[in-house]
């Protein structure tokens, strides 16, 4: 037991996770609220949605690049997904299948122009971005897409108590990314890719099929985004994706993933994303003066990853004063 | 000489010389429709400037729309619709300060500008604002709600982007209408900053998790937030929470029509495109500015004219769209004589 907590404590994570408690318990404390069903359905919500996008990027950030068009291969998925039920009357399994297939086909597009062309990802995708959400609004016309098959709605609505149905996706994809960050061979190969390129290449490691494996996870996660906020919203808006970016970048660094590659949590990243969650949702709860929203959330992130850095390098030097002392 | 003025330059020589070539005599007055982004509020303004261009023999009235919610990239796609030859331009500002440079710059090589549903800050050459008095349609529809709550009750506003300068219009005219209540009408919370469905989702949501009970009002004062919010309350299965929204989204419309939202404020984008259009037409026909026109003066302007709003309720909602039809039809006859001055 002793062990298990010790090893708990050592966890990149940990800070976060107390973070997580404090914050929430505080919450319940001064807003009775905050812990009710509803409240607690709400939050979920928000999660299941940000969880998606965060691992968008973060299998991104884990080869040492950057994918600005999260967003927008979820937008083109959303109106693609809702567009292919309304107007083509395709079937819901096929509407997701195709939607799923668009997701993947644009990371994966993303993956091999960046292979082939030695540009940045950066560069591709901030290209890409234009180009899908130019497809997107040459598709609407900004009008959304209102005929969501009632089952759709039902799913994106539906809930056990205070847990939506739409949470059961995005918690399997944590588990599986976990596995493929952690277990799965090219997940290990996409943080060696990450860490150091040259080096991966030279240890046979095919550095190219790695970068397109990557952008194509990514493009898949997006696209359920896409699909899960059509569900959740009933209609096909075109601008949905648009505010993705800073809790795709967000979410990760909260939880520890280097930016130049190599490392990424996924832990880390759920925890990053519930510590948003709740910092959006006390905003809301306590009534924040409008002007002063950004101004809060930007300050209690950046609070809170400063917290967390602070104990890891109180925890780095402990580890250096035993390590000293055991010499 | 920077590259935009050089691009203005080429479109402004390539308009003379389509003007010196006489085939601006078969094309006529070529006006675009340039919103500050994609949104479903501009989708009206196509038909208003198609049916324009019909009705009084336009070269073309087209709905130009920036691929994202940018100044710049706004202004980019005014300077490409110079260079092909569109020679009045009627544009929702990017931004009420900003757009003023692309507009002056359009002045300076005498191509007519005026501003469409939302104004820029004088001096301006914009010729005027055609746009939604959007501080008295909050104020109307606040008042609207007070009269179904009977006069009591705490009420909560949901309203679009910060960085719209009808935003904080908007907040004081809900705040005016509440004063005007007497101390029976309470707000008790304003969201902002969800004119786009996620964050309006999460924060309207939470908002109602955690006050839903207490709120007896809600006015929404922009088209995302409205939509968000009858799903919400249509979700919760709530119609003891009354709502006044605004705009025309189905989902909206039919929350009216199942009794989830009382009503909503139309306000009139058709007629705004319609009549702009007809008014840029005359201004290029040798039309001037009138001095003494009816101008109504808001904040930004002195050069107003209001393209109307009016409240539907559940009893107007079968024939929601007479209420504008009305207001276009009205202006439209004395549109002319009152703001022009024709030789």
């Amino acid at each position: 037991m002793r062990g298990a907590w010790e090893n708990l404590r050592r966890t990149e994570w940990f800070g976060l996770l107390l973070i997580a408690i404090v914050g929430a318990l505080i919450l319940a404390a001064v807003k009775q609220s905050f812990l009710s069903t509803f409240n607690v359905y709400v939050m979920l919500l928000g999660f299941s949605i940000s969880i998606m996008v965060s691992m968008s990027q973060m299998v991104i950030i884990a080869i040492g690049q950057m994918n600005l068009s999260v967003g927008a291969i979820g937008g083109l998925v959303a109106i693609s997904f809702a567009g292919f039920m309304e107007v083509w009357g395709l079937p819901i399994p096929l509407a997701i299948l195709a939607g799923l297939a668009i997701g993947v086909l644009c990371g994966f597009l993303n993956g091999i122009l960046t292979v082939i062309t030695g540009i940045t990802a950066f560069i591709i995708t901030l290209a890409t971005l234009s180009i899908f959400k130019g497809i997107n609004l040459g598709i609407t016309e900004a009008q959304p897409f209102y005929e969501v098959p009632a089952v759709v709605k039902w799913f994106g609505n539906a809930s056990i108590g205070p847990i939506p149905y739409l949470v059961i996706l995005p918690i399997l994809a944590a588990i599986a990314m976990w596995y493929l960050m952690n277990r799965a061979v090219i997940g290990r190969q996409m943080l060696a890719v990450g860490g150091n390129a040259h080096a991966a290449g030279l240890s046979g490691i095919s550095v190219g099929r790695t970068v397109v494996a990557a952008h194509a996870i990514s493009g898949g996660l997006a696209a359920i985004a896409g699909m899960l906020v059509v569900a959740r919203l009933q209609i096909g808006q075109p601008t949905i994706g648009d505010d993705w970016l800073i809790i795709s970048f967000a979410a990760p660094v909260i939880g520890g993933a280097v930016l130049t590659g190599g490392h990424v949590s996924v832990i880390g990243t759920c925890l990053g994303v519930i510590i948003v969650t709740l910092v959006s949702n006390a905003l809301v709860l306590l009534a924040i003066d409008p002007f002063f929203v950004q101004l809060l959330l930007g300050a209690l992130i950046l609070g809170a990853v400063g917290l967390n850095r602070y104990r890891e390098v109180k925890a780095e030097a402990h580890r250096g004063r035993t390590q000293e002392a055991h010499a | 000489m920077n590259t935009k003025y050089l691009r203005f330059l080429a479109g402004a020589a390539g308009l003379a010389l389509v003007t010196a070539t006489g085939a601006s005599a078969a094309e006529g007055t070529r006006v675009a429709l340039v919103p500050g982004g994609p949104h479903p509020y501009f989708a009206a303004w196509e038909d208003g400037g198609r049916d324009a261009a019909k009705d009084f023999e336009l070269g073309a009235a087209d709905y130009k729309v920036p691929p994202d919610w940018e100044l710049s990239l706004q202004n980019e796609l005014i300077e490409s619709l110079v260079s092909q030859g569109y020679n009045s331009f009627l544009v929702f500002p990017g931004d009420s300060v900003g757009t003023n440079s692309t507009l002056n710059e359009l002045g300076d090589f005498g191509i007519p500008s005026a501003a469409l549903a939302g104004c820029v800050e004088e001096p301006t050459q914009a010729l005027f604002c055609l746009g939604t008095d959007t501080g008295n349609s909050a104020y109307l529809g606040t008042k609207e709600l007070i009269n179904a709550l009977g006069g009591s009750g705490k009420i909560a506003h949901f309203t679009g982007f910060l960085v719209d300068p009808n935003t904080q219009l908007r907040i004081d005219a809900v705040e005016r209408a509440v004063a005007e209540a007497g101390g029976g009408v309470e707000i008790i919370q304003v969201i902002a900053d969800i004119d786009a469905p996620e964050p309006a989702d999460e924060k309207i949501n939470a908002f109602l998790a955690a006050r839903g009970s207490e709120v007896d009002g809600i006015v929404t004062t922009a088209w995302i937030p409205a939509v968000v919010a009858s799903t919400a309350l249509r979700n919760l299965g709530d119609k003891r929470i009354k709502m006044v929204g605004i705009d025309h989204d189905q989902v909206v419309l039919d929350a009216i029509k199942d009794g989830f939202v009382h009503g909503t404020m139309l306000q009139n984008p058709y007629g705004q495109a319609y009549i702009g259009s007809y008014a840029m037409n005359l201004l290029n026909e040798g039309c001037s500015i009138s001095d003494d026109a009816p101008w109504a003066t808001t904040a930004q302007t002195s050069k107003f004219i209001d393209s109307g709003t009016a409240f539907v309720g559940a009893d107007q909602i079968a024939n929601y769209q007479d209420a504008m039809v009305k207001v276009t039809q009205e202006i439209m006859t004395t549109f002319k004589d009152a703001y022009l001055s024709c030789k």
